[in-house]
């Protein structure tokens, strides 16, 4: 099959030429060479089926940063028969390099000048003839985002392959041409095939920016969009969630449970309460990642993310993250799952991996629900909203806390650049696009993790004996005596273990497995709550569980976007051993106190 | 060419030439990549508050990096 490699600069509108090439039928894998999942899709072009592979965006063919290695790993492990090259006809000052580059390969590339729409609106005249000659290569004006140009393109592709032969770089890619020694030669073919105004006119996004990242007016904007951003997704959210699991307890209700008494009772536990829970868990996150990636698209591809960045930096980078990773540890606040996959714009994996370790402290809606009953059993409603709020302070100081002692682990050692794009308006295709995307992939790897930890936990809770599920003579139970020496230290019960293991999966059936442990429901569980635990030994626990992890799905994100079990395993442990100091320090100053 | 200031130093609107990179070679290359390139011309746009990073712009790109990056370019003033 023939191979095509799409290359270029971030920002170049790269993956919406992807998406209008290839359609949604796109997968994500591995490939030889490379750590990093890309992004393929096998279309018909012509008469034959071709794979489009989409590249991570590069600066520089010899330069040093991840991504970089990664295209050089991709071109010298795999052959292909044709290089896309996409550029941004607005900048060719900054971008003729890397085509001169590619100039020099073997491999034969098209160059496609993309967003030739917004250089003729600068004015900006380029000849295309002149840089084909110069190039050696052919080189089209497109816009991918509007679609000008773009049959003509495709046909142009066609043309390419029929007489291409695939080509495996050798290992002497590291010979060609680097930037620096080739600007002399960039200026001057810019001069030659680029007519731009005398003066270019002030742009929109000046004026723009002018407002938004003003010294004094661009922080309470950041964090009033911020607010509406995550005001839309989780009030659109909820009731999508909402409905998602009403409808699965229907079907619960009304066709599986009528089946109990004619299937043996391990196996429908284990296909109802094991495998069926498991995918209702799954299931609940779909609507919330949608909401959440078509936000961020509009955030993102508004050009608005790298803004974000330059407000938030000062701060951040203090803490060894970038001020991209401020904006995901505020989505974590409604849900860390999308607020984890969030942090793929970031391209330095050390930076990725603080801030991926980071995120699970943010305090979500799940773990808000937990709080506000034992909050509201446990205290006066005039106390209540102070220790709901003191466990926001805590989580921030989890945030700073582990960000501080393992920044220095994790240092970047790639320079914090960041182009800052114009403003534009997000094409809705695009927005489409990438939620469907992202839920795509988070069925796709993280599923039968979840699926396979509920029904850990339901064999954990229901054998040997279960009564009730997670009493004490279930495996659950003996696991929660076992870990006493571990846990009364901190005010936490064996009972209250159990509901940690719980916990463990997701906090939304941290009630309902109290409630299945204790038969007892609303007020009385309240009631029982206030009787059998202090406020001192109730804060503890919810420190605990605001800490610890904060669900299963959470855990697999983390493994699914790390590509490490050992960073996710670290995660775990990292978690639990904050949860646990926070908690002692706070159990036992409390207790001496008191 | 001598180079008289710092990239890091510059106040909003003013414009300079770059001169040089005095850094490790992936940072250097990787500012070369971004168009920070010998003889380019550069304005500093803004500076964000609190020891935030720089907005510059190179011919047709407005970029940010962080002041710790921008001291290590080494830039002639234009009047």
């Amino acid at each position: 099959m023939r191979r095509i490699a799409l290359v270029g600069m971030p920002n170049t509108g790269k993956s919406t030429f992807f998406n209008r090439l290839t359609g949604a039928a796109t997968r994500t894998g591995n490939w030889p060479g490379v750590t990093v999942d890309l992004r393929s899709a096998k279309i018909l072009l012509g008469a034959e089926m071709v794979e489009v592979v989409d590249l991570p965006g590069i600066y520089d063919l010899q330069g040093y940063s991840e991504d970089e290695h990664v295209v050089r790993d991709f071109l010298t492990h795999n052959a292909v028969d044709l290089v896309c090259l996409v550029l941004n006809a607005t900048q060719l000052d900054h971008q003729l390099g890397l085509a001169l580059q590619f100039s020099q390969l073997e491999v034969d590339s098209l160059i496609l000048l993309n967003m030739a729409d917004e250089a003729k609106q600068l004015g900006l005249h380029i000849d295309t003839d002149t840089l084909t000659k110069a190039l050696g290569r052919e080189v089209r004006l497109l816009s991918a985002r509007r679609g000008d140009g773009f049959r003509e393109t495709k046909a142009a592709i066609e043309h390419h392959l029929a007489s291409a032969t695939a080509v495996q770089i050798g290992a002497a890619v590291g010979e060609f041409g680097i930037i620096d020694a080739l600007s002399g030669e960039v200026q001057a073919l810019y001069e030659r095939s680029v007519q731009a105004p005398a003066i270019m006119t002030p742009r929109l996004t000046e004026r723009i920016d002018r407002v938004l990242l003003h010294p004094w007016l661009g922080l309470p904007l950041f964090f009033l969009f911020m607010f509406l951003v995550f005001q839309a997704i989780y009030a659109l959210g909820t009731p999508l969630q909402d409905g998602v699991a009403w409808a699965l307890d229907g079907f619960r209700q009304i066709v599986l449970e009528p089946l109990e008494p004619h299937v043996p009772h391990l196996v429908y536990g284990l296909l109802v309460d094991g495998i069926y829970d498991g995918v209702g868990t799954v299931a609940s996150f779909v609507p919330v990642i949608i909401l959440f990636f078509f936000m961020m698209s509009l955030v993102e591809d508004s050009g608005y993310l790298s803004r974000a960045a330059f407000l938030m930096d000062a701060l951040m980078a203090r803490l060894g993250l970038d001020g991209r990773g401020f904006v995901m540890l505020l989505m974590g606040f409604g849900c860390n799952v999308p607020a984890l996959m969030g942090t793929r714009v970031m391209r330095s994996r050390a930076l990725r991996l603080l801030t991926m370790l980071v995120i699970p402290f943010s305090l979500c809606s799940a773990r808000l629900q937990v709080f506000v009953f034992m909050t509201t059993a446990l205290f006066t409603p005039r106390q209540a909203p102070l220790v709901l709020f003191s466990l926001y302070v805590v989580s921030f100081l989890a945030v700073l806390l582990s960000a501080l002692l393992v920044k220095r682990r994790l240092v970047s050692h790639e320079p914090f650049v960041l182009e800052l794009p114009p403003y534009r308006l997000p094409q809705l295709r695009q927005v489409f696009y990438r939620g469907w995307h992202e839920v795509r992939h988070f069925l796709h790897r993280a599923s039968k993790f979840i699926i396979a930890g509920v029904v850990l936990v339901w064999l954990l809770t229901h054998y040997p004996v279960a009564n009730p599920p997670g009493g004490p003579d279930s495996f659950a139970g003996m696991l929660g005596q076992f870990l006493q020496p571990v846990l009364s230290p901190i005010g936490i019960s064996a009972q209250m273990a159990v509901v940690l293991v719980f916990g463990f999966v997701a906090k939304e059936i941290v009630l309902g497995s109290l409630v299945a442990m204790t038969g007892l429901q609303g007020a009385a569980l309240s009631g029982y709550l206030a009787g059998h635990m202090s406020w001192v030994e109730g804060y503890s626990l919810m420190l605990f569980i605001l800490l610890y992890t904060p669900c299963l799905s959470t855990v697999a994100t983390m493994r699914t976007e790390s590509h490490s079990l050992r960073y996710t395993a670290f995660s775990i442990v990292w978690a639990l051993t904050i949860a646990w100091v926070f908690s002692f320090v706070f159990y036992q100053g409390a207790s001496a106190l008191l | 060419m001598d180079s008289v200031a710092i990239l890091s130093h510059l106040r909003p609107g003013d414009r300079v030439v770059i001169d040089d990179i005095q850094a490790d070679e992936s940072v250097r290359r990787r500012l070369h990549a971004m168009g920070l390139l010998r003889g380019r011309q550069a304005q500093l746009i803004r500076r964000a508050r609190f020891g935030g990073p720089l907005q510059v712009r190179v011919g047709s790109v407005d970029l940010i990096l962080r002041r710790r990056d921008a001291d290590s370019v080494h830039v002639t003033p234009l009047l």
